[in-house]
C-alpha cells in the first residue's frame, strides 16, 4: 500500500502556543549569544584553561543526533527495511535541521561570528575544522536533495542519495570526533576511538530522538501509530546503547593501563564534576537504566517505559558529550612530566568550569530554534505520512 | 510553500553550495602550490633562556612585555592575557629546588596551532615566527585546544588600553599570543623581554639566528646542554632552555 504524506493543519491553539512558547526561549537565547559577541566570552564560564564550553559539547551532541537521525532515515530505502518509510521524511528534515542548529552552536561561540565567512574563503587542508565546514555545507546539500527526491517519490533516486547520506554521515561525525581525537597535545583527547565511538553514540541518541519524535508528531496529530514500529526502533537502540558503553570501557581501560595516563585516567573518572556526569549522567541515566528497561521482558513492549528509556539515552549521549569536551580541558597540560608547576597563569592548575547561564540560554535557544523550523516545517511540507501502520503483506 | 517552490530554492541553495566548495578547493590547491615553490627566507629566529642566570624574583621580561605590547591584566585570573610569564617548576621529590621558568611561545616549527587553525588566520612567517592574522581569526580557540604549551590567550574582553601604538589596538573576541616582538625585529631590534633581560642585568634571555651557525644563539646551544620544553611531541620548539 502506498503511503500518504499530508501535512499538518496547524491551525489549532496549541500549535500556535507550542510556537509563542518556543519563539521566546529561541529570542532568550539569541540575546545570550549576542551579549557573549558584543561584549566578550567573559560573561560565559569558558575561561583560558577552558576555551571550550558548553556551545561547543551541544554542537557536537546536536551534530550525533543529525548524523543519527540520517542514517535512520536510510533504513527503509538502502537497508531494505521498508516499514520504517513512514518516517525518512521527517528523519530527513530532522537532520538537516540538527546540523544546521550544531553549526549555529559553533559560529555563535565563536568571538567574531560576524566573521562567519571566513572559513569558507579559505582552506586548510590539516584542519579538521576547514574538513568539517566542507563535510557540513555538503550535508545539508545532500539532505535537500534527498529530501526533493523523496518528495519527487523517485524511488531509485532516493535508494541512491540514501546510501551517499549515510557514508557522508559518518564521515561527518567521524569528522566531528576528529577534531578532538587528533589533538595531540592533551591525553584525554588524543584517541583513534572517538571517531568509531562518537558514531556509535550519533546512532544510539538519533534512534532515541526519532522514538520520542515519532510518539510526539503521532500523539499530537491523531494520526494512528503501529507499536510494533516503535519496538524494531528500540530494539535498535538497545544494540546501540551496548556498543556506545563498549566503547567507552575500552577506551578507558586502555588509558587505565598505561602508568603515564594513570593520574589523568583517575581525574577523568574519579574526581571534579564531570566524574558525576559520567557516572550518574552517561553510566546510569543513560546507558544501565536505558538497557535494562529495552531488555527486561516487563517492560520492554511497552512504549512508556520504552519512551522513558529513549529520553535517557538522549539525555545520557548528552553527558557523554560533556565528559569528551570538558575534562581534557580542566585536566592541566604536562608541560613538564613528573615535575610540579605552577603559575599566575594557573599553569599545572586543575580547571573548573561551570555552564554560565548565557551558555544555557543559547544551547536552550537553538533547541527552541529546531523546535520552531521543525513543526513549521510539519505545516508546510509533506513529512508526516497519514498513518504509520505496518502492513503484514508489505513485510516480509 | 508548495514542492515546486522547495524543489527551486532547495536547488539553488545545492548548486551554491557545490560551487562554492569547489572553488574553495581549487584555491587552496592553488595556494599550497605557490608556497611550495617561493624561496625559503634566510633567517629562523629562536630564544635561547639560561635559567642558571634567571633570578626567580625577576619579572623583568613580563613587565617589559606587557608594556611594549599592551597586555593588559583585567583582575581575572582565569581570562587575564599572558604572552610570558614565569612558572615555578620542582621536581616531585622532597625538598626539591624550585626553579622559575619564562614560558613564552615556542615558536614551533611544527605548529600545532597552525595546523589546526581553519582559517590559516594562525600562520607562520618566513623566518620562522609563529603569527595571528587578527583580522582573520574568528575566535574559535582550536588553537588553544591544540597548543601543549598554554601560549595563548582568547581575549575575553574589550580593553582599550594602547599606550604603545606601534603595535595593533586589541579587538576582543580573537586569540593572541607572543609574537616575539615582530615589530621590533622587522626594525633589527630585539624582544622587549630579552632587551629587559639584558637591563636588569640578568642576561638570561638570549635572541638571535638559528640559520647562522655564527650567531651567540647557535653557538650557544651547539656548545651546552639544552633542552627544550616537551620535545617528545615532535612539534620542533625554537625556545631552548640551558639549566632545566
Amino acid at each position: 500500500m502506498k503511503i500518504q504524506f499530508t501535512t499538518i493543519e496547524g491551525k489549532s491553539f496549541q500549535f500556535y502556543a507550542i510556537l509563542v512558547i518556543l519563539s521566546i526561549l529561541a529570542a532568550a537565547g539569541l540575546y545570550a549569544s549576542y551579549r557573549m559577541f558584543e561584549g566578550g566570552h567573559y560573561i560565559t564560564g569558558m575561561t583560558n584553561q577552558v576555551p571550550w564550553g558548553f556551545p561547543i559539547v551541544m554542537a557536537v551532541y546536536l551534530i550525533g543526533l543529525s548524523a543519527g537521525s540520517l542514517v535512520l532515515s536510510s533504513l527503509s530505502s538502502v537497508f531494505g527495511k521498508k516499514e520504517y518509510k513512514v518516517f525518512s521524511r521527517v528523519a530527513v528534515y530532522l537532520a538537516a535541521l540538527l546540523l544546521m542548529a550544531g553549526l549555529m552552536s559553533i559560529t555563535l561561540d565563536w568571538g567574531r561570528p560576524d566573521r562567519l565567512m571566513i572559513p569558507f574563503t579559505y582552506f586548510n587542508f590539516n584542519s579538521m575544522f576547514s574538513w568539517n565546514a566542507f563535510l557540513y555545507s555538503a550535508y545539508i546539500g545532500i539532505c535537500v536533495v534527498y529530501l526533493m527526491a523523496m518528495f519527487a517519490e523517485k524511488e531509485k533516486l532516493v535508494t541512491f542519495i540514501g546510501a551517499v547520506a549515510v557514508i557522508w554521515a559518518v564521515a561527518v561525525h567521524s569528522g566531528t570526533g576528529a577534531i578532538f581525537g587528533f589533538i595531540h597535545a592533551r591525553e584525554l583527547y588524543h584517541s583513534p576511538l572517538l571517531a568509531p565511538s562518537f558514531i556509535a553514540a550519533a546512532l544510539s541518541s538519533g534512534t532515541g530522538l526519532m522514538i520520542l519524535i515519532l510518539l510526539g508528531t503521532f500523539k499530537f496529530t491523531n494520526r494512528p501509530l503501529d507499536n510494533r514500529l516503535i519496538l524494531g526502533l528500540s530494539k535498535l537502540l538497545s544494540g546501540f546503547i551496548l556498543i556506545v558503553l563498549y566503547f567507552i570501557f575500552i577506551e578507558n581501560l586502555t588509558r587505565f593501563y598505561a602508568f603515564g595516563l594513570r593520574e589523568a585516567e583517575h581525574y577523568y573518572l574519579f574526581e571534579g564534576l564531570h566524574s558525576k556526569v559520567f557516572w550518574i549522567g552517561l553510566i546510569l541515566t543513560g546507558s544501565i537504566i536505558p538497557a535494562a528497561i529495552l531488555f527486561f521482558p516487563k517492560t520492554n513492549k511497552s512504549i512508556p517505559w520504552i519512551a522513558l528509556a529513549s529520553f535517557m539515552v538522549v539525555i545520557g549521549v548528552l553527558a557523554e558529550r560533556y565528559i569528551i569536551v570538558i575534562p581534557a580541558q580542566t585536566y592541566p597540560l604536562d608541560q613538564f612530566p613528573g615535575k610540579e608547576v605552577s603559575s599566575v597563569f594557573l599553569d599545572g592548575a586543575y580547571a573548573n568550569y561551570l555552564i554560565s547561564l548565557p551558555e544555557a540560554a543559547q544551547a536552550v535557544g537553538i533547541v527552541a530554534i529546531v523546535g520552531i523550523m521543525f513543526i513549521l516545517g510539519l505545516k508546510l511540507l509533506e513529512l508526516l505520512p497519514t498513518e504509520a501502520v505496518i502492513h503484514d503483506t508489505e513485510k516480509k | 510553500m508548495d514542492r515546486r517552490a522547495f524543489i527551486k530554492i532547495g536547488g539553488a541553495l545545492t548548486i551554491g553550495t557545490v560551487l562554492g566548495q569547489g572553488f574553495q578547493f581549487y584555491q587552496a590547491v592553488a595556494d599550497s602550490k605557490g608556497e611550495k615553490t617561493s624561496a625559503l627566507a634566510k633567517n629562523k629566529w629562536g630564544m635561547l633562556i639560561d635559567l642558571n642566570k634567571c633570578d626567580a624574583g625577576c619579572t623583568a621580561c613580563v613587565d617589559a612585555c606587557r608594556k611594549e605590547n599592551n597586555v593588559p591584566l583585567f583582575g581575572d585570573k582565569e581570562r587575564d592575557i599572558h604572552w610570558i610569564r614565569k612558572a615555578s617548576v620542582k621536581q616531585k621529590f622532597p625538598n626539591a629546588r624550585e626553579q622559575s621558568v619564562p614560558l613564552l611561545c615556542n615558536h614551533c616549527e611544527n605548529p600545532a596551532c597552525v595546523q589546526v587553525c581553519p582559517t590559516m588566520a594562525s600562520f607562520v612567517r618566513k623566518d620562522g615566527i609563529v603569527l595571528v592574522d587578527k583580522h582573520r581569526c574568528i575566535g574559535c580557540r582550536y588553537c588553544m585546544i591544540a597548543c601543549p604549551y598554554k601560549a595563548r590567550s582568547f581575549v575575553f574582553k574589550e580593553t582599550h588600553d594602547w599606550t604603545n601604538k606601534d603595535v595593533p589596538k586589541r579587538m576582543h573576541g580573537v586569540v593572541e599570543k607572543c609574537d616575539l616582538c615582530v615589530h621590533r625585529i622587522d626594525k633589527g631590534q630585539k624582544p622587549a623581554c630579552v632587551e629587559a633581560c639584558a637591563n636588569a642585568n640578568n642576561g638570561a634571555m638570549v635572541f638571535g639566528d638559528l640559520n647562522d651557525p655564527e650567531s651567540g644563539i647557535s653557538k650557544l646551544i651547539a656548545n651546552n646542554a639544552v633542552q627544550q620544553i616537551r620535545a617528545d611531541l615532535g612539534l620542533k620548539p625554537k625556545v631552548y632552555y640551558i639549566g632545566m
